[in-house]
């Protein structure tokens, strides 16, 4: 195990390492001088040489890597240009925003689309069967701007059930839930029917199994049957692909931070690429690869802890 | 202000049956938040307005545009500010007195007792002289150096009172300088204990509100200042929420969490005609200009024949029509109407004269037709505004290939020191924004800005010596003309096809009294109760 650790966190690293070297590449290969659209139509050329030298722009771009790297590495994220803020400083600020975002929504996902999956399976080609079927794949096929949008006319303009805008007062834990409420349901949503659709399918597949049909020989309850082990093992794909699912989340949450004018770690790398905010976003993008990582290494743990054929096979 | 740019709906006459339902009514109502109710929230009177950034800084040298001083007008005073309404015009804030001493002299009073916040003292003339002085220091390196011109130094004649020195006749300074972003007064002593500059944050405040608290992309809360000289400000607390998108915001508006916002102009008319409860609608004309410019330098374009007959192929007013839903006016020039030198009417006519343009284009040699290429800011205003191009050009047989860029992308398009570039463009749409001089207008257009601004790449020695000479006349009329003859030449020179100052729509709860600029930009500091 603890090998199969250190080549997770190994494989992790070099996954961090390449995904933010190709974006550094990218965001300096796109035209586009960050210190003249920072400092804005009054900067003389004095001003803008002087903020590209602020900001490393001189030197080289492999040079630049690898002090990114190197600052990186003494836990320095850089400055922020615009604000002149600690760019560590800016994206813990706006990730508990977005971890919040993401994490309500695919635990809602998951305590609606698990549980229906499953009963789906167990009253297959019931009428019930074939309206969640329905139902799921309406959910798949809603793009989460779609719902965001509609969620907002719907449930704050029209019966204003819910706010359309922010993360909600600072210390009032309600009225953040109820900011929460729209954009966790925006992005959720599809997650629900993708889950349902999901499970539905690996517990047909694990019914079908000898071990369930011995278990059932033996006389085992139907809900032992059922929940200790045919669910247990039908839920490990879902558990794989949630944990691969959460750079989708991520991509997610941009939208429906912009639509909901929430603040988060989507919007910010949106905004700082808008704005050629190099530092802010190689910070944010770093954050987000590492989020990414550790999700899907958790996943793969879940897995294996779950599952006694995977953790002996590490 | 008149009626016709002015809509509201308010509830209908009371009857007994209207009476019956409203009251059978009022349990949702007062479940459901309504803008009224807002303004309340728990217990204290809370203004909630939309503005389309974040702060960027605190400090007015280093101040990026409109939402920041929006934020600044707030908690700084300034000699003078705007005059809220329909015209423009100045009211005295700091100052008790001031006047135009000279052509090249300005000498206030300032009002005795004004506190800066945080116990930094009395604002005194040091203060005023630190301020604006600072911002001219070349070493400061402050972005609104040029709001100054030609700025000597402030001296001080007393406690309260000081004269503003310029080297050379300088009237954009009431226009642009005093009431703007360059002539926020802040506290030297605070100033220089915190090094000389600040950034998101600031050591204290003078105006009617507190900054008290930012969130970055969430919230900028001022609060009101017990110590403000002008009184008690209206509301306990100001929530200035970012919101870029403007649909965004008014969805917010309808929801009830914003009491005030611009609106974008493709919701004008539905808003008219189904108008939220308890809302007001007004438009103001907008300083904003929008322009299909023609790079003079390059090789197509260079053919004065050809910019011509582009002039004369686009069709303004059906531009209005689609891409402003009607709620926007052709413009003359760059200079908006209600400014020195806006011109009654351009050279070209707003509409398209299509037997002109392929006149021109037979002269420039195309008379079998040309493709160009029109690079546009991927806004959905924009985009149509380049369909509609397209489509009148090719009734005289000019092809327009649309080049889409994001606005990173676009913003460096004509920057000779970025690439390249700046050589192919042949025509681009594009829009500045101005501050209520037309110094602030003509600027860009200058043959020293060619590469940095002027994208067109246009020069003109007459042109640049009305702009230098403009700056400084002091006589009101002479420079009236001088601004419209050099937006005369501009237009003569082919590379320019005005379009519009578009429009400013904003809609605000009837339970607010906003404070606008001619323009349409809210003076928060000026909004009360309704």
């Amino acid at each position: 195990m603890f090998i199969y650790l250190l080549k997770r966190v190994s494989l992790g690293l070099v996954i961090v390492v390449f995904a933010v070297t190709l974006l550094f590449c990218m965001i300096h290969l796109v035209p586009g001088d960050p210190a003249r659209i920072l400092l804005g139509p009054r900067a003389t050329p004095e001003m803008i040489a002087h903020l590209s030298a602020q900001m490393g722009l001189d030197q080289p771009m492999a040079m630049q890597i690898l002090k990114f790297f190197g600052n990186l590495l003494r836990g320095d994220l850089g400055m922020d240009v615009i604000t002149n803020r600690p760019v560590a400083e800016i994206v813990f600020g706006q990730l508990p925003y977005t971890l919040w975002l993401i994490g309500s929504a695919i635990v809602g996902a998951m305590l609606i689309g698990i549980p229906l999956g499953c009963y789906s399976a167990l009253h297959r080609n019931t009428w019930f069967d074939r309206f969640s079927g329905i139902i799921s794949v309406a959910c798949i096929t809603a793009p989460a701007f779609v719902v965001a949008l509609y969620s907002l006319l719907i449930f704050a303009v029209w019966l204003k059930w819910f706010p359309a805008v922010g993360a909600g007062e600072p210390g009032d834990f309600f009225d953040q839930i109820s900011h929460l409420v729209l954009p966790a349901i925006a992005i959720g949503i599809s997650w629900v029917g993708y889950l349902s659709r999901l499970v539905r399918a690996s517990m047909l597949e694990v019914m079908g199994e000898n071990h369930i049909r011995t278990a059932r020989a033996y006389g085992l309850p139907e809900n032992t049957v059922v929940y200790q082990y045919a669910l247990k093992l039908a839920v490990l794909p879902t558990v794989t692909v949630i944990g691969v699912g959460m750079g989708f989340l991520l991509s997610a949450a941009l939208f429906t931070e912009i639509v909901f004018s929430r603040p988060g770690i989507g919007k910010l790398i949106f905004d700082s690429i808008t704005t050629r905010n190099y530092p802010v976003v190689m910070g944010s993008v770093l954050v987000s690869t590492i989020i990414f990582v550790i999700s899907t290494a958790v996943s793969d743990l879940i897995n294996a802890w779950l599952d006694p054929r995977i953790r002996n096979s590490l | 202000m008149t009626s016709s740019n002015i809509s509201k709906q308010e509830p209908d006459g009371l009857s007994r049956r209207h009476f019956l339902k409203t009251t059978g009514a009022l349990g949702m109502v007062a479940a459901a938040s309504s803008a009224s109710e807002v303004i309340f929230a728990d217990g204290k009177k809370i203004l909630k307005v939309r503005a389309y950034s974040d702060l960027r800084s605190m400090d007015p040298a280093f101040s990026q545009g409109v939402v920041d001083e929006e934020i600044h007008s707030c908690v700084y005073s300034k000699l003078i500010q705007y005059k809220p309404g329909r015209k423009w015009d100045y009211v005295l804030d700091a100052a008790e007195s001031i006047e135009q001493a000279s052509p090249t002299t300005i000498k206030f009073k300032l009002k005795a007792g004004i506190m800066f916040s945080n116990g930094y003292g009395e604002m005194t003339a040091e203060d005023v002289q630190f301020s604006y002085q600072r911002i001219i220091d070349e070493n400061l390196k402050s972005t609104n150096k040029p709001d100054w011109g030609s700025l000597q130094e402030v001296t001080v004649d007393g406690k309260y009172e000081g004269t503003i020195v310029f080297s050379a006749p300088y009237p954009p300074a009431w226009n642009i300088a005093l009431p703007y972003i360059v002539g926020n007064i802040v506290s030297k002593k605070a100033w220089q204990e915190a090094g000389g500059k600040v950034d998101t944050s600031t050591p204290c405040e003078s105006g009617p509100y507190l900054h008290a608290e930012w969130q970055p992309k969430q919230r900028t809360v001022l609060r009101r200042n017990p110590q403000w000289h002008g009184g008690s400000a209206e509301f306990d607390e100001i929530h200035i929420l970012p919101i870029d998108d403007e649909n965004s915001a008014q969805i917010a508006y309808e929801a009830g969490d914003l009491d005030y916002t611009r609106v974008s102009l493709g919701a004008v008319g539905e808003l008219k005609s189904n108008m939220p409860s308890h809302t007001v609608l007004e438009e103001y004309p907008s300083l904003f200009y929008v322009w299909v410019g023609m790079n003079v330098e390059n090789e197509t374009m260079a053919n004065q024949n050809l910019r011509k007959a582009i002039q004369h192929a686009i069709d303004v007013p059906s531009i209005m029509q689609a891409s402003y839903f009607g709620a926007a006016a052709p413009s003359t020039g760059i200079i908006a109407p209600g400014l020195t030198g806006n011109r009654a009417q351009g050279l070209v006519p707003p509409g398209a004269n299509f037997a002109k343009a392929k006149e021109y284009l037979a002269a420039a040699g195309y008379a079998d037709g040309v493709t160009v290429t029109l690079d546009v800011l991927n806004k959905a205003a924009n985009v149509t505004t380049a369909q509609v191009i397209q489509a009148t050009c090719a009734q005289v047989g000019i092809t327009v290939d649309v080049n889409l860029h994001e606005s990173g992308a676009f913003w460096s398009l004509g920057d000779s020191s970025s690439g390249e570039r700046y050589k192919d463009i042949q025509l681009i749409l594009n829009r500045y924004s101005m501050a209520p001089d037309p110094s602030y207008a003509t600027a860009w257009f200058v043959t020293s800005q060619k590469g940095v601004w002027n994208w067109e790449r246009f020069s003109d020695a007459e042109f640049d010596k009305l702009e230098s000479a403009a700056k400084a006349e002091v006589d009101a009329s002479k420079r009236d003309t001088m601004y419209q003859r050099m937006q005369d030449i501009m237009e003569d020179s082919g590379a320019y096809r005005f379009l519009t100052h578009e429009a400013t729509p904003v809609v605000y709860s009837d339970a607010i009294k906003p404070a606008f600029r001619p323009d349409g930009l809210p003076l928060f500091r000026y909004f009360g109760q309704g």
